[in-house]
């Protein structure tokens, strides 16, 4: 054995052939006591081992468990949706609380209301996830860029024509976001009054309305985060039951007026 | 140990043959005991070399768990300060100051050039493009906002002002001109300024990083639209 002694025989005791009567004395004693002390303290050890292992096993497993949810960098489509989303929100606020100014009209003003405290509320809670994730509000990156990142299942967002506008968004990094109204449109409803002010405000919503679902039809293939889905898919839900809503007042109002830039 | 040797003198020795059976019983006894023990050795030995292995290899695998977990899963580095400490301070240049935030009628003389917080008029300044100087009262107010008001001396280059337009995020940011400046460029946020000498200094990309909507002003996220629009507004 102690030939080719290696690690494993550390402490252990070569088997001899002359045996002492020492050792059969102590052999004999060690065979008639019952060894509860040694006992005790093997088993001692034992529960602090697999106490410690444990520990180790349940640190482990929570550290590595976090890496089925990494928290989103800045040039993420998780960022980049958080921080495009809340410029287009703040932009739905600005038209409704500018239409509430200029109408009478029960029905929208009501609408307006709605959709100003539903979107101011939705961009604080954008604003928050990038607080939370320790991003800047700003990006380096041109607007929209994270449109046209890769989907998880590997669409590129570059390929151009038809197709679904999920997964092969034709944007590309710097475009004005889908539905945001120009300066110009914006001008034309703050110089509105009464009728003519709501179709401008209801014609404009709606595209206001189809380019965010665009954008959160966007975000969902390219995201595990359990709250950007859960925010996408409310906002798909919500604006399209908004769309509906607003064609009908609309076509009540003599249909959507005609926008120049 | 052997009896024999205990014998007191003038006890008649037993019968040679009587004796050696004993003998022989003896010794058989004790080469079943040295049998016992030299197995009970063997197993021990082997239990032994089975647990320092076990130990070993358990060790290093718990180890290596621990170690791969930490390692896959440590913080990436920040390129930014943020989380909404927005001190900036790693930002050459960089000032940084205490306002108040009250709301006041009329004027205000402010510590700052151009102001950076402090009391300030009911009406935000709408958020944009100015080409014409704007009421310090009303620009504050946007800096309470979130929004970083970029001001620059009338007499730079048409050049400069486009490259400085192109450095601009589209909302929550005031572009006005304005004389009597420190220097050429000057960006304020609530409670923070950087002056820069021209457009191409990179600190105005950190500086809109660090401050643009931050967390540390007194109303983040409050807008910048609705309010009134100042003269000359593109």
């Amino acid at each position: 054995m102690t030939a080719n002694s290696s690690i494993g025989d550390a402490g252990v005791d070569p088997v001899d052939d002359d045996v002492t009567d020492e050792e059969l004395a102590a052999f004999d004693a060690e065979r008639s006591s019952d060894g509860s002390s040694r006992t005790r303290v093997v088993i001692a050890a034992m529960a602090v081992v697999a106490i410690v292992v444990a520990a180790v096993i349940g640190f482990s497993v929570g550290r590595l468990s976090t890496l089925g949810h990494p928290i989103p960098t800045t040039e993420s489509a998780e960022a980049g949706f958080s921080r495009d989303m809340q410029v287009h929100h703040n932009q739905g606020v600005e038209l409704a609380m500018l239409i509430r100014d200029r109408t009478d009209s029960v029905d929208v003003r009501t609408l307006a209301y709605d959709i100003a405290t539903t979107q101011a509320q939705q961009s604080g809670q954008l604003y928050d996830w990038l607080v939370q994730w320790g991003l800047p509000q700003n990006s380096r990156q041109p607007d929209m860029t994270w449109m046209t990142l890769p989907t998880l299942a590997g669409a590129t967002g570059h390929a151009h024509g038809g197709g679904d506008p999920a997964s092969t968004g034709s944007h590309t990094p710097g475009d004005p976001m889908p539905g945001l109204a120009t300066p110009g449109q914006i001008a034309w409803l703050t110089a509105a009054d009464g009728p003519e002010a709501e179709r401008v405000f209801l014609t404009l919503m709606i595209a206001h309305h189809q380019g965010a679902i665009e954008m959160a039809e966007a975000l969902e293939p390219r995201t595990t985060n359990a709250a950007a889905l859960s925010f996408a898919k409310a906002v798909i839900a919500s604006q399209e039951a908004e769309i509906d809503l607003m064609t009908g007042m609309l076509d009540d109002r003599g249909g959507p007026v005609a926008l120049a830039d | 140990m052997t009896p024999a040797s205990d014998r007191p003198k003038g006890t008649p020795v037993p019968p040679a043959v009587k004796q050696q059976s004993v003998k022989q019983e003896r010794e058989a006894q004790r080469q079943a005991k040295v049998a016992a023990f030299k197995q009970a050795q063997k197993r021990k030995n082997r239990n032994k070399r089975i647990g320092v292995w076990a130990a070993v290899v358990g060790g290093v695998a718990v180890i290596a768990v621990l170690v791969t977990s930490v390692v896959l899963t440590l913080p990436k580095n920040a390129t930014y300060s943020g989380g909404g400490t927005g001190t900036g301070t790693d930002i050459a240049g960089v000032a940084l100051f205490e306002n108040t935030s009250e709301h006041v009628e009329g004027t205000v003389d402010y510590p700052q050039n151009p102001p950076a917080g402090g009391p300030h008029n009911q009406y935000w300044l709408n958020c944009g493009i100015y080409t014409e100087e704007q009421v310090d009262e009303n620009a504050v107010h946007s800096l309470e906002h979130g929004a970083i008001w970029v001001t620059y001396d009338p007499s730079i280059s048409d050049a400069e002002l486009t490259k400085l337009k192109e450095l601009l995020p589209k909302t929550y940011v005031v572009l006005s001109p304005q004389s009597d400046l420190p220097s050429p460029i000057v960006l304020s946020g609530w409670n923070s300024q950087l002056q820069v000498n021209n457009a191409s200094d990179a600190r105005i990309a950190d500086f809109f990083e660090e401050f643009w909507k931050s967390n540390n002003v007194p109303e983040p996220g409050a807008a910048c639209t609705g309010a009134i629009d100042g003269p000359g507004k593109v």
